[in-house]
């Protein structure tokens, strides 16, 4: 036995963004002060320099497969890959000013972001059950930490807490069903587990999928596992909040992803009642829940579990040949467009939390006349995720309902009517905060900060605010991502 | 195989009633303690499955450092160290019992239901696949990719907990 | 019985041996010591001092050191299936483990520049 095949140009995003995480850490170490500085350069500028690679083998367009299929970097891993790696990019915008201005620790907060984006990067690729369990590990396990980077606020420390103990559980359900369907399959690669698909024990194979399922439903706060959600987006930091609710969410359905569609598919009947319950639970509780909240955060946090509900629908319906593709191709489109409109609001809040101090939802109040280009850029996202044209929203919602009628079976009709529904509840939350800033005049609350937005918060927003017009009106741009993920499959 | 079956029981037996021992102390320091004879229970029977690198790995990682990391964890909180009954405990008991049967239940339904009646039969050459030598061809050839994202894994536990525990 | 259970039996048997001669030991002592009970008798012995009942909380600093000692075994586990292997691994395997012990390392580094080395 030689030596494994190595794909140098395959592997160079992972092995940029590791190296620039190593760096930001020595500059951190190395310069006391001056090196802090610089580190979130060095962050924002290396997942720039790790996003190259994964353009110039996107333009190669070749699938590269590694360690016995492993290790597969093709159009579906790079589209995530690159997805990753501008979420994370934002993300270091939305942080720049809110840590440098807190009494945060700043090289470790970007050392342990990058690991995170990092161990996404690898999710992206890994087609083996190890592989992602590792991947999975690396992009929460920073997480838990930046959770409760506000040391001194007994809130982050609930909020880090509390996610540290479900996410550490849901690790445990989920590495147990990953232990037995490798015990049904003799294998960890994907591609053997749905060849074998639990051999004669289908019944122990649907206990395992469940498991797993369990185990990813946790991460993308699914109910009846998002309890931690709305507590913890609320505690930690609110970039930390953001990151969570978008790439780590995203992380958790990726993974889902690639083990229904690579590994599970040949038995529908196992997984297929399971992500429908889930899919049809997130939407009702979370829509639900949202209505009731006064904390912009905690609405948000609600109002992500309702859009991972939808994110779900397509996933849920996606069970036989016919329906797969658009099903796939609809959690992807999802993904990509809840990303850029869900960290655009959170960019928004943060802006609005440095002017006001506050997350209430009525500290919103006068906003069109305070500051009226944020008011606008702010309705356009909540426009967009309640699914109103001419945003992105409603593509999303497109794909999504586009999946439910390719499947036509009863069950897809039943949770399409239910998606339906709910999109309408989901216009009262979001309209109140519209209203908010428009109808109502500025609420006095006393201690206020600077009005001023900075400029990496302008940028994260054009960023954002870019892609879902842009998307809102040429939505052919992602439905060939889309296209050209499942090209192969 | 009968004295492989013996030997089976016997250590799932301790390791059931260590592990009762574990939540049902009510000094945490016993309860590690307890955790230290489920982890050696759960070695041996590696050693009964010819994973004799795991089996070790267990003794090295779990009875060795998983449990230093316990103690020292015990030592910060306020808990107590003397017998002061209900005071570990919470209201959820009859939630969780019955939770923990269901599952007790569900798992052992389907476990018997798919693997009841196989036979294992092992032969010193089966002892080559649990070794040192191929459990490391395993992971410096096949996981190469996992085994490099470990070291940035537990690099960041590293920078988390000691930016968590610094003062300055 | 293979021969694999059997060199294990002779760790299973020292270990009961082990078990066996503690418990004969307490035992016997159990049975031949006098018995005479006394408050101050069942007071832990604190270097004469008396004990303040619960213990001291520790402080969250020596909690690093635990995890350091955790992150350098799990990294020791590692070089064992390494080490047999490493001729057939190569300078590939050298590689790899100098990859892994080097970000390691760097985290040994920063703790240390940061100071929560310093015991005091």
């Amino acid at each position: 036995m030689g030596t494994p095949y190595f794909d140098y140009h395959a592997l160079a995003p992972v092995i940029v963004l590791a190296a620039v995480a190593l760096l930001a850490l020595v500059v951190d170490f190395v310069w006391k002060d001056g090196g802090r500085r610089a580190v979130p350069q060095i962050a924002g500028i290396g997942m720039l320099l790790a996003l190259i690679p994964v353009f110039t083998l996107a333009a190669d367009g070749e699938t590269r497969v590694m360690f016995g299929g492993a290790f597969v970097v093709d159009n579906y891993a790079l589209a995530f890959a690159g997805f990753f790696l501008i979420v994370g990019y934002v993300a270091v915008l939305l942080s720049y000013d809110y840590i440098d201005e807190g009494d945060y620790y700043r090289g470790e907060y970007y050392v342990l972001l990058l690991t995170s984006v990092l161990g996404m990067v690898v999710l992206a690729s890994a087609r083996d059950l190890i592989t992602i369990f590792v991947a999975i590990e690396t992009v929460t396990l920073p997480t838990f930490v930046l959770a409760g980077w506000r040391k001194h606020d007994i809130r982050s420390n609930e909020a880090a807490i509390k996610y540290f103990i479900i996410g550490v559980l849901s690790s445990a359900v989920m590495l147990y069903g990953m232990s037995l369907i490798f015990g049904l399959s003799n294998s960890t690669l994907l591609s053997e587990i749905g060849s074998v698909a639990g051999g004669d024990n289908p019944a122990l194979f649907a206990v395992a999928i469940f498991l797993t399922l369990a185990g990813f439903a946790f991460k993308v706060s699914a109910v009846p596992f998002h309890f931690w959600a709305p507590d913890t987006y609320q505690g930690a930091p609110l970039p930390v909040t953001a990151f969570l609710s978008v790439a780590s969410k995203a992380a958790g359905f990726v993974a889902m992803l690639s083990v229904v569609a690579l590994g599970f598919f040949a038995s529908p009947n196992s997984w297929q009642p399971v992500i429908w319950v889930l899919a049809a639970a997130s939407i009702v509780v979370g829509n639900l829940a949202a209505l009731r909240q006064t904390d912009v955060v905690r609405m948000l946090a609600y109002s992500s579990v309702a859009q991972g509900g939808f994110i779900l629908v397509p996933l849920a319906v996606s069970g036989d040949n016919d329906a797969a593709r658009a099903g796939f191709q609809g959690v992807l489109v999802y993904i990509l467009i809840y990303a850029a409109m869900n960290m655009g609001a959170f960019a928004c809040v943060i802006a609005n939390a440095r002017r006001t101090r506050s997350t209430e939802i009525q500290s919103f109040s006068g906003l069109g006349r305070s500051n009226p280009a944020m008011a606008v850029v702010f309705t356009v996202f909540l426009f967009s995720l309640a699914g109103i044209p001419p945003f992105a929203g409603w593509f999303a919602k497109f794909v999504m309902f586009r999946a439910v009628l390719d499947a036509g079976t009863t069950a897809a009709v039943v949770l399409g009517v239910l998606a339906a529904v709910f999109s309408v509840v989901a216009f009262f939350y979001y309209g109140t905060v519209i209203r908010r800033m428009w109808f109502h005049a500025a609420v006095d609350l006393g201690d206020t900060g600077s009005p001023r937005v900075p400029g990496a918060l302008v940028a994260a927003m054009a960023i954002t605010t870019t892609v879902v017009v842009v998307i809102g009106v040429y939505p052919q741009l992602f439905a060939k991502i889309g296209d050209l993920a499942f090209r192969a499959t | 195989m009968w004295e492989q079956q013996v030997a089976f029981w016997v250590i799932a037996v301790a390791m059931a009633g260590a592990a009762i021992g574990v939540v049902r102390a009510n000094n945490v320091v016993h309860a590690a303690l307890f955790l230290i004879v489920v982890f050696a229970g759960s070695a041996a029977q590696y050693i009964l499955l010819l994973a004799e690198f795991v089996a070790w790995v267990q003794v090295l990682i779990y009875i060795g450092a998983i449990i230093v990391l316990f103690l020292f964890g015990v030592m910060l909180t306020r808990a107590p160290m003397r017998e002061e009954r209900g005071k570990l405990d919470n209201s959820q008991r009859l939630a969780s019992a019955v939770v923990a049967l269901f599952l007790f239940g569900v798992l052992a339904v389907f476990l018997i239901d798919a693997f009841g009646g196989t036979e294992l039969r092992f032969r010193d050459s089966m002892v080559e696949v649990g070794s040192a030598a191929s459990v490391g061809d395993s992971i410096f050839r096949q996981f190469v990719i996992p085994f490099e994202v470990v070291s940035m894994l537990l690099l960041a536990a590293l920078v988390g907990a000691v930016a968590l525990a610094r003062r300055d | 019985m293979t021969e694999f259970y059997r060199s294990y039996l002779a760790v299973a048997v020292l270990i009961l041996a082990a078990i066996g001669m503690v418990g004969f030991m307490l035992g016997l002592g159990r049975l031949i010591r006098p018995v005479r009970a006394q408050e101050q008798k069942y007071i832990p012995y604190e270097a004469g001092s008396d004990p303040t009942g619960t213990f001291g909380q520790s402080n969250v600093r020596y909690y690093v050191f635990a995890l350091l000692f955790v992150i350098f075994d799990v990294e020791a586990v590692f070089i064992f299936p390494w080490a047999v292997n490493l001729e057939s691994l190569g300078w590939f395997g050298l590689v790899e483990m100098t990859i892994f012990v080097v970000v390691l390392t760097l985290g040994l580094v920063y703790a240390w520049r940061k100071g929560v080395l310093r015991w005091a």
